[in-house]
C-alpha cells in the first residue's frame, strides 16, 4: 500500500511538472489581460488570429491587433515618445539600427521563450527573437519573357532590357523591402554601403514603371498584364503563382559567391508594456512550428523554425520558387545597416529615381 | 439682436481654434527647430528646415510639380463639370435629382476605391488600352501609374463630383429667362454662352476652381497611388518624410510650406481677379 502511494505520488508530481509546471499555459493565466500586437494587416493578421488569438483566449486573455507597416508602427512610437499603443512589435532588420537610437524596446527574457530551441543562436539576443525571413528575389513571368525572346534573369541589370522599359516594378525605398532591395543593386552594380551611385544609375538605367509600396501590388500588375518582372520577396511570387501566374523567381547575382539577398524580421517587447508575460507568451507562439509553416504558406515569408523548413520542402511551389538549401541561405547577401547612411540613400533616391 | 446670434458661434469657434489650431500649432512650431532625426529636434529656434526647402533644387520641383498637376486637376475639372452642372440644372424632369442624388452618393466612395477602379480601367489588359490598342492607335499598352498625367487623371476622378455639385448651385442662381431674353433678340447659343452665362458664373467658377486647386494640393491618396513612388507632391513626400525618414520637423517644414502656398495662391487669385474685373469696369 504504502509503495502504491509513493507511486502515486510520483506520477502525480510527474504530471504536474508535464502539465503544470513546466508549461506556460495554465488556465486562467491572462485573465483580464489584453495583449495589443502591432503587425501587418491581411494574411499576417489572419495568420495570427487562426492559430495564435485561440490559444490565448483559452488562457483568459485577448489580443488585439494595430495594423500597420513596422515604419508605421515606428512613427507611432517616435510620436508617443515611446507610449507605446502596443506590447509587441514586428520590427525589421533595416530598423535595428533606429531602435538602437532610441529607448523604447525592454530587454527580452529568453528562459521565457523555450520555443527559441527551434531557433539558430544568432536569431536570437537579449532585445529581438527572430520571426521570420524573406528571400529577396527577381519574380519574372515566364510566357512573357519567352514571347519577348529573354532569357531568364540572372540578375538585376538584366531587367534593364530595352523589351522590358516600363514593365518592371522595383520595391520604393519608403518600403518595408526598399531599403535591402536598393542595397542589394547597389552591391551588384559594384557599389557598396558607402558608394550608392552606381546602384542609382542602374535602377535609373531599369527605368521601372513603378516604385511598389506593397509587395500585394505586384501581384496585381502580374496578374492584369502590366508588369513582366519585379524585384520582390518569393512569398509574392508564390502567392502570384499560386493565384495562377506563370511567374518563376530568380536569385540575384549579387557579387562573386553571393548569390540572392535576405531580409530579416524580428520582435521586440516595448518598453512601456504592462503585459510583459503574455508578450513572451506571443513571441514563443510565434516560434511553433505549426505557426511558423501556415505563416510561411499564407504569407510567403521564410519560416526560421527548423522543422517547419522542413516541412516547406513537402509544397511544391515553395520548392520550386524558393531557396531551401540551408547553405545557398546562409551565403545569401544581408546587408550590414549600420553602415547605412538612410538619409544619403533617401536623398539620392529621390534625387534620382524620381520624376522630379 | 446681432450680438446674441454671435455668441452662439463662441463655442464652436472655441472648440475649432483648440482641436485644429491647437494641434496645427505644435507641429508648425517643431519646424522651427532643427530636425535631428527619430523625432528628436534641436533647442535653439531656426530656419534651418525652411532653408533647406528654398534651397534644394528636389524640394522646388516637388513644390511645382504639386501646383502644376494641382492647377491642370483643377481646370480640367470645371472644363468637364460645367456642362454637366448646367445640364442637370436646366433640366425640368425628376431625372435632375436623380443624377445629383447619384453624384452625392459618388462623393461618399472612399477614394482608395476610386482610385484603385482608375487603376483597373487603365491597367494593360484594361478596357481603355484594350480599346486603344485594337483601334491601332497606339502600339504597346500606355500605364497611368508614376506619371503627372496619371496624378492629374486621379486629382480630377477625386474632385469631379464635388465640382459638379458646386457649379450646379452657382448654374441655378443664373435664370432661365436671361437666356431666353437673350435668344429671343437674336443671340445664338454660342453667344448667349459667351455673353451671358458664362459671365454670371465666372465668380462661382473661380471659388469653385479655386476650392478645387486646393483640395488637389493637399490630396495625398490620388498622388500617392497613381505617383507610383515616381512622381512626388508634397503631400507624398510628407508622409515619406515621416515613415520613412521619422523626421517631424522636416516634414512639419513642408506642410507649413504648402499650407502658406495654397494660402498666398488663394489670396493672389482673388486679389488679381477684382482688379481685373474693376479694370473691365472702367473700360466699360
Amino acid at each position: 500500500m504504502k509503495k502504491y502511494k509513493k507511486s502515486l505520488a510520483s506520477l502525480g508530481l510527474a504530471f504536474g511538472f508535464a502539465f503544470g509546471f513546466s508549461s506556460m499555459a495554465v488556465a486562467g493565466q491572462f485573465d483580464g489581460v489584453t495583449l495589443k500586437v502591432a503587425t501587418w494587416g491581411g494574411s499576417w493578421k489572419a495568420n495570427m488570429e487562426k492559430i495564435i488569438v485561440p490559444k490565448f483566449e483559452a488562457l483568459g486573455g485577448k489580443i488585439e491587433f494595430v495594423t500597420g507597416s513596422p515604419a508605421a508602427n515606428f512613427a507611432k512610437l517616435v510620436a508617443g515618445r515611446g507610449r507605446a499603443p502596443f506590447d509587441v512589435m514586428e520590427v525589421l532588420d533595416a530598423q535595428v539600427g533606429d531602435f538602437a537610437q532610441v529607448d523604447y524596446l525592454q530587454p527580452i527574457n529568453l528562459d521565457l521563450i523555450p520555443n527559441k530551441v527551434n531557433l539558430q543562436p544568432f536569431q536570437y539576443n537579449e532585445t529581438y527573437v527572430g520571426s521570420w525571413n524573406t528571400q529577396e528575389t527577381i519574380c519574372y513571368n515566364t510566357e512573357k519573357f519567352a514571347e519577348l525572346g529573354l532569357a531568364a534573369p540572372k540578375t538585376y541589370a538584366d531587367l534593364a532590357a530595352p523589351a522590358l522599359q516600363d514593365k518592371v516594378s522595383l520595391p520604393d525605398i519608403n518600403s518595408g523591402a526598399g531599403l535591402a532591395n536598393f542595397g542589394g543593386v547597389i552591391y551588384a552594380a559594384g557599389g557598396d554601403e558607402k558608394n550608392i551611385q552606381p546602384g542609382l544609375d542602374l535602377m535609373k538605367k531599369i527605368n521601372a514603371t513603378k516604385f511598389w509600396t506593397r509587395g500585394g501590388e505586384t501581384k496585381t500588375q502580374f496578374e492584369s498584364g502590366d508588369i513582366y518582372a519585379a524585384v520582390v520577396h518569393a512569398g509574392w511570387c508564390t502567392r502570384a503563382a499560386r493565384a495562377g501566374s506563370p511567374v518563376m523567381t530568380v536569385h540575384p547575382e549579387i557579387k562573386p559567391g553571393v548569390k540572392g539577398l535576405a531580409k530579416e524580421g524580428w520582435l521586440g517587447i516595448m518598453k512601456s508594456s504592462e503585459n510583459v508575460e503574455a508578450a513572451h507568451w506571443f513571441i514563443n507562439e510565434y516560434l511553433t512550428t505549426d505557426f511558423q509553416y501556415e505563416y510561411a504558406i499564407n504569407s510567403g515569408v521564410f519560416p526560421l523554425n527548423q522543422d517547419a523548413i522542413e516541412k516547406m520542402k513537402t509544397d511544391e511551389i515553395n520548392a520550386k520558387l524558393m531557396e531551401l538549401d540551408p547553405g545557398a541561405i546562409s551565403s545569401m547577401l544581408r546587408l550590414d545597416y549600420s553602415k547605412v547612411d538612410k538619409t544619403a540613400w533617401i536623398d539620392g533616391w529621390n534625387k534620382t529615381l524620381t520624376t522630379n | 439682436m446681432e450680438n446674441r446670434w454671435i455668441a452662439y458661434l463662441i463655442p464652436p469657434f472655441i472648440v475649432t481654434l483648440l482641436l485644429v489650431a491647437g494641434s496645427q500649432f505644435v507641429f508648425i512650431q517643431n519646424s522651427f527647430y532643427q530636425d535631428l532625426g527619430l523625432g528628436r529636434t534641436g533647442t535653439d529656434l531656426t530656419l534651418v528646415n525652411y532653408l533647406k526647402f528654398f534651397t534644394d533644387t528636389f524640394y522646388l520641383k516637388t513644390f511645382w510639380i504639386t501646383i502644376k498637376v494641382s492647377a491642370i486637376a483643377a481646370l480640367l475639372t470645371l472644363f468637364l463639370g460645367f456642362p454637366i452642372a448646367y445640364v442637370v440644372a436646366r433640366m425640368k424632369s425628376k431625372l435632375a435629382m436623380f443624377l445629383l442624388a447619384g453624384i452625392v452618393v459618388s462623393t461618399f466612395v472612399t477614394i482608395v476605391i476610386k482610385v484603385f477602379g482608375l487603376i483597373i480601367i487603365f491597367s494593360a489588359d484594361g478596357v481603355i488600352n484594350k480599346t486603344l490598342l485594337n483601334l491601332g492607335l497606339i502600339e504597346r499598352a500606355y500605364s497611368i501609374i508614376g506619371t503627372q498625367e496619371g496624378v492629374v487623371i486621379g486629382l480630377m476622378h477625386f474632385t469631379i463630383g464635388f465640382s459638379v455639385l458646386l457649379l450646379y448651385s452657382v448654374v441655378v442662381t443664373v435664370p432661365p429667362s436671361l437666356e431666353y431674353a437673350a435668344q429671343i433678340h437674336g443671340a445664338s447659343r454660342l453667344r448667349v454662352y459667351q455673353r451671358v452665362i458664362i459671365p454670371l458664373c465666372a465668380p462661382g467658377f473661380v471659388v469653385g476652381g479655386l476650392m478645387i486647386f486646393n483640395m488637389c494640393m493637399g490630396a495625398f491618396t490620388s498622388a500617392a497611388l497613381l505617383g507610383g513612388g515616381r512622381v512626388l507632391t508634397l503631400p507624398v513626400l510628407v508622409q515619406r518624410t515621416v515613415m520613412m525618414e521619422v523626421k517631424y520637423s522636416t516634414a512639419a517644414s513642408i506642410a507649413f510650406v504648402l499650407l502658406v502656398s495654397v494660402i498666398l495662391i488663394n489670396l493672389f487669385s482673388l486679389i488679381a481677379i477684382r482688379r481685373l474685373r474693376s479694370a473691365r469696369l472702367v473700360v466699360a
